[in-house]
């Protein structure tokens, strides 16, 4: 058995940032010590190259190892180890604090949302979607309207400091999108206020309320718990859709594509919409991609770990899908997303629209420090079965079609509305 | 110089054949592990077994059940079902060895992994290893600190594997080979403990398989010889069938 667990690593970061601001005692001071060999040794001995791309881990050890020894809280042990795995210029190598497990025994201690998903398009913060029966779809907004404020805070300066850090990075968009949703995160109960401008540009002063995100509370290990939620319809008499939120729960998300792709036989296409799908487990991707695939022997990439090479191969379905298949991405789009949208489109099986994806797609497995905080690391480099790593790449859609606020205030998807212009052409 | 160096490996040879000729022979090692876990006898009074235990992706947090169900002379159905990702199926009937989870689909197993599978699923393989395997003793090797036997079995069909027995014991301590599918091919290490007495066989109660940079440790807790077992549990299930009927 072998599991490939790769969420995306900003998730993590962006949710954990309750802060353990209380002194330490010794024992607590050593624990995090104890972690950070752990962290240091876990690297040294399992990261796939162990050159480490010529870095001189020891000399980071020393460097660091009398600051982690000084740390007079978590934050700040925390901070060391994160400096430490910061060094690899990697993503999927994280600390999670402790405080994010807590959210298993009392859901919505930290993840209520208004139920606002957001990009920044043109540096606006701008709202992309609204969840259904959320406070904020209760409170009449709308995709399209732009976020001007958080809690009285502008939002606009630190767009302009992650445009400034992230300006030749794959992973802008994400990190745009994650600032301004980790503000609207929060436990439930406690309201967040947000300054808006609406369709009309109209100054709109709301607060509102956190509620549980959408979706079921979904733990793997000690992968952070998530909220995951698929749904399935036609989007036309005879296109099928597919969207979910993260590749977990294995089989309610199969089951789901099962049942559209049983409904969908004389469907003249497709479309999986991976936007805003930040991972999760790896090895899902081939399980989804069989339901799109008849031919044998078809590999979506291979992992390369150390001391042997791991391919993605996909077992096809009997009752497969075969006629177009049009996936979406985005910038928040990473890592199993992009194994199985980067995968799909090497093997020529699928047309991808949207935007280049986060480039995080490094597989990763996720263990418990001895001071309790979670440690992500990823164990292997992932080459897609083009030829290229899709860490620091991304996939690169055939189609780019951009996401303007005009298109959301006007109702419309324009990457979606270009995919099925295209399944329509296939048909003719 | 250049004498002395051939000499030394002469001697080095010479010591390498008088110490392979010191070792046991494979069948006498073969043969005298099932003696040690209960006899031929023993062995023969089963006609099926039923197993359960747990699983646990060591340090990941990840665990789950495991049932194994196994019936003379070749039929084998295991489930894993693992907290977070569902069940992972694989059985055999002797003629079709198969796999099935929603991670990663339906396969029919071909190859050498379909013949790994099928000497994997004989019943009391311990006894017809000579069927299979041709099998020589290659050497000594301490595992976890004892000295063990060093096996060699390579079967007709299908990938060979090392395993170590106690020298003391002669119990079996570990396993090494490759395992072979669509998805590349795998070093798998497994080490092999808690030997403990199930009617009157002593089996290992506890494996812990190291592969891909992973460990699974799988801890047998029940086991039930000639329990009946429903007729068509070693059916393939409906998806497998019809990919071999395709």
């Amino acid at each position: 058995m072998l599991l490939r667990l790769g969420v995306f690593g900003a998730t993590v970061v962006f949710i954990a940032a309750a802060a353990d601001r209380y002194a330490l005692t010794p024992g607590e001071r050593q624990l995090n010590v104890n972690s950070f060999e752990y962290v240091w040794k876990t690297v040294r001995d399992k990261h796939w190259d162990p050159k480490l791309g010529g870095l001189n881990w020891q000399a980071v050890h020393d460097e660091l190892l009398p600051k982690v020894e000084k740390a007079g809280t978590m934050d700040k042990a925390r901070e060391v180890m994160t400096s430490m795995l910061e060094r690899l210029k990697q993503t999927h190598f994280n600390i999670v604090a402790a405080d994010v497990y807590k959210e298993v025994e009392s859901p919505g201690s930290r993840d209520g949302n208004p139920g606002i998903d957001v990009r920044v398009i043109d540096s606006k913060a701008v709202v992309s979607s609204v969840d259904p029966d959320s406070p904020a779809a209760r409170r009449g907004i709308k995709p399209g309207w732009q976020i001007l404020r958080v809690d009285s805070k502008d939002v606009l300066p630190g767009i302009r400091k992650i445009q400034g850090g992230f300006a030749k990075s794959t992973l802008l968009d994400i990190m745009l999108a994650r600032s301004i949703t980790s503000r609207l995160y929060g436990k439930i109960g406690k309201a967040v206020t947000i300054d808006l401008l609406d369709e009309k540009d109209q100054s709109v002063g709301l607060e509102l309320d956190r509620a549980k995100p959408r979706g079921v509370m979904a733990q793997l290990g000690y992968l952070p718990p998530m909220y995951f939620w698929v749904e399935g319809r036609k989007i036309k008499p005879d296109v099928g859709y597919v969207r979910f939120d993260m590749f977990f729960e294995p089989e309610t998300l199969i089951k789901t594509i099962e049942e559209m792709v049983k409904s969908c036989g004389d469907c003249s296409g497709f479309v999986i919409d991976l936007r805003g799908n930040p991972g999760g487990i790896g090895g899902l991707a081939m399980g989804v991609a069989g339901w799109f695939i008849d031919k044998p022997d078809q590999v979506l990439g291979t992992m390369y770990m150390r001391d042997t090479n791991v391919k993605f191969a996909v077992n096809p379905r009997i009752d497969a899908f075969r006629g177009p298949l049009a996936i979406l991405v985005d910038g928040c789009s990473g890592s199993t997303s992009e194994i199985f949208a980067g995968g799909m489109k090497d093997l020529k099986r699928a047309r991808i629209f949207g935007a280049r994806t986060a480039g995080a797609a490094l597989p990763s497995v996720f263990e418990k420090l001895p001071n309790n905080d979670g440690f992500q690391y990823a164990i292997a480099n992932y080459v897609s079965q083009g030829g290229k790593p899709l860490e620091g790449n991304g996939v690169i859609p055939d189609e780019e079609v951009p996401l303007t606020r005009q298109a959301l205030l006007a109702g419309r998807d324009p990457a979606l509305d270009t995919a099925v212009t295209w399944i329509e052409k296939q048909k003719k | 110089m250049r004498n002395i160096v051939l000499c030394a490996l002469v001697v080095l040879a010479t010591g390498a054949r008088l110490a392979a000729d010191d070792l046991p022979k494979a069948e006498t090692i073969l043969d005298k592990y099932i003696e040690v876990t209960g006899g031929k006898a023993a062995y023969e009074q089963n006609h099926s077994e039923v197993s359960t235990g747990s699983m646990e992706l060591v340090g990941k947090g990840i665990k789950g059940t495991v049932s194994s169900f196994r019936q003379e002379p070749d039929k084998s159905y295991t489930e894993i079902d693992i907290q977070g990702i569902g069940k992972v199926r694989e059985g055999s009937d002797g003629k079709v060895a198969w796999s099935l989870s929603a991670m990663q689909g339906p396969r029919v197993k071909d190859g050498d992994e379909k013949a790994s599978a099928l000497q994997a699923a004989r019943f009391n393989a311990e006894l017809h290893w000579r069927d299979t395997y041709k099998a020589e003793t290659t050497g000594i090797e301490q595992v976890d600190g004892k000295d063990c036997y060093k096996v060699q079995m390579t079967p007709k069909e299908g990938m060979p594997m090392t395993r170590f027995y106690d020298k003391e014991s002669n119990l079996l301590v570990k396993m090494v080979m490759t395992v072979k599918n669509p998805m590349g091919e795998i070093p798998v290490e497994s080490m092999v403990s808690d030997y403990r007495k199930e009617g009157a066989i002593l089996m290992p109660h506890k494996v812990t398989q190291k592969a891909a940079g992973q460990e699974i440790a799988i801890t047998i807790e029940n086991v039930k010889y000639n329990a009946e077992i429903p007729k068509d549990k070693f059916d393939p299930p409906e998806e497998i069938k019809a990919m071999l009927k395709k």
